[in-house]
């Protein structure tokens, strides 16, 4: 428990350098995102995995995951939009377009999604199924 | 740096194997976990490392966790009986796979060969790592080739990902991924 309150402020820090500056370094999206989403797994196996779902909130998970796909969605079909093609970033009227349409696809789309996805899962696991209940 | 790829290899190896014979499935995970974890140290020796990031959060991390959740839910085997039983034709099955795949291993191109055929006859290798910072302006290239070059792929595989917990709400019943 303790060595979670220690660690857990680092592994969130570090999965977001991951995720923020995996344009530069190694690293990215996906690895970020699963750091961000392992640092909940780890408080849930510390705290108590309802605790740290009640935490949460019921909702968040899967409005972060939906929300990853709307986002990455949109820049993609966006370019399409503006005449281009699916991710076509150039299209954008931005400065340095394509480092900024990656850094947004990384950070805004697949980072949300396997962060969602790895602690839903994990909660989904946890759980067990529900159809009676519901 | 040789003798530490080679340990490694052996210790994958091992802990392979080992996770492969024995019978208590705890035992089996937590061997599962040292084996994904020497997979990350392997990768990020051969120079891969945006592979062994994944190797590690993903394999020896996100998954030895769902795996110690699921058998916390079921009942170990019973019996004092500490290696699985056997099973010749699983063991000619996986022997003979092995050989297939190590008669392929004389046939690849050392570590960093610059004249391997992916470095000095494919083009399109060539051009990201030449053409990628000017063409993208992001530094790393696996990013460049992951989110612009091939980033319809991308969004591919992250809709299947989305799709696989969708899939998991669904098999589960339940409304929302909490």
């Amino acid at each position: 428990m303790s060595a979670v309150r220690v660690v857990a402020p680092f592994v969130l820090t570090f999965g977001l350098f991951v995720t923020f500056h995996g344009a530069d370094s190694p690293g990215g999206g996906f690895q970020g995102g699963a750091l961000v989403g392992v640092v909940v797994l780890m408080l849930a196996f510390a705290f108590g995995i309802d605790p740290t779902r009640r935490w949460l909130g019921s909702w968040i998970v899967t409005v972060v995951a939906a929300l990853g796909l709307v986002v990455f969605a949109a820049i993609g079909f966006g370019s399409v939009a503006l005449g281009g093609g699916f991710l076509q970033y150039v299209r954008y009227p931005l400065d340095h377009p394509t480092k900024l349409g990656i850094e947004a696809v990384e950070i805004g789309g697949i980072a949300l999604i396997v962060a969602g996805v790895i602690v839903g899962l994990f909660f989904l696991t946890a759980a067990g199924p529900g159809g009676e209940e519901s | 740096m040789e003798y530490v790829a080679y340990t490694l290899a052996v210790f994958v190896v091992v802990t392979a194997v080992a996770t492969a014979l024995l019978r208590d499935v705890l035992a089996a995970i937590v061997i599962f976990g040292a084996y994904s974890l020497g997979m990350a140290l392997l990768y990020t020796l051969l120079l891969a490392p945006d592979v062994g990031l994944t190797e590690a959060v993903i394999g020896a991390g996100v998954t030895t966790l769902l795996l110690l959740l699921t058998i916390a839910k079921t009942v170990r085997p019973s019996g004092d009986r500490t290696i699985e039983r056997i099973d010749p034709r699983a063991l000619f099955a996986c022997g003979a796979l092995a050989v297939v795949f190590g008669l392929t291993l004389p046939g690849l191109p050392a570590v960093g060969d610059p004249n391997a055929p992916i470095v000095s006859y494919d083009a399109v290798t060539g051009h990201y790592l030449t053409q990628s910072y000017a063409e993208t302006g992001v530094e790393n290239t696996v990013t460049a080739v992951l989110a612009a070059y091939r980033g319809f792929d991308t969004f591919g595989e992250a809709t299947v990902v989305f799709a696989a917990g969708v899939a998991a709400l669904v098999v589960l019943r339940r409304e929302v991924l909490t």
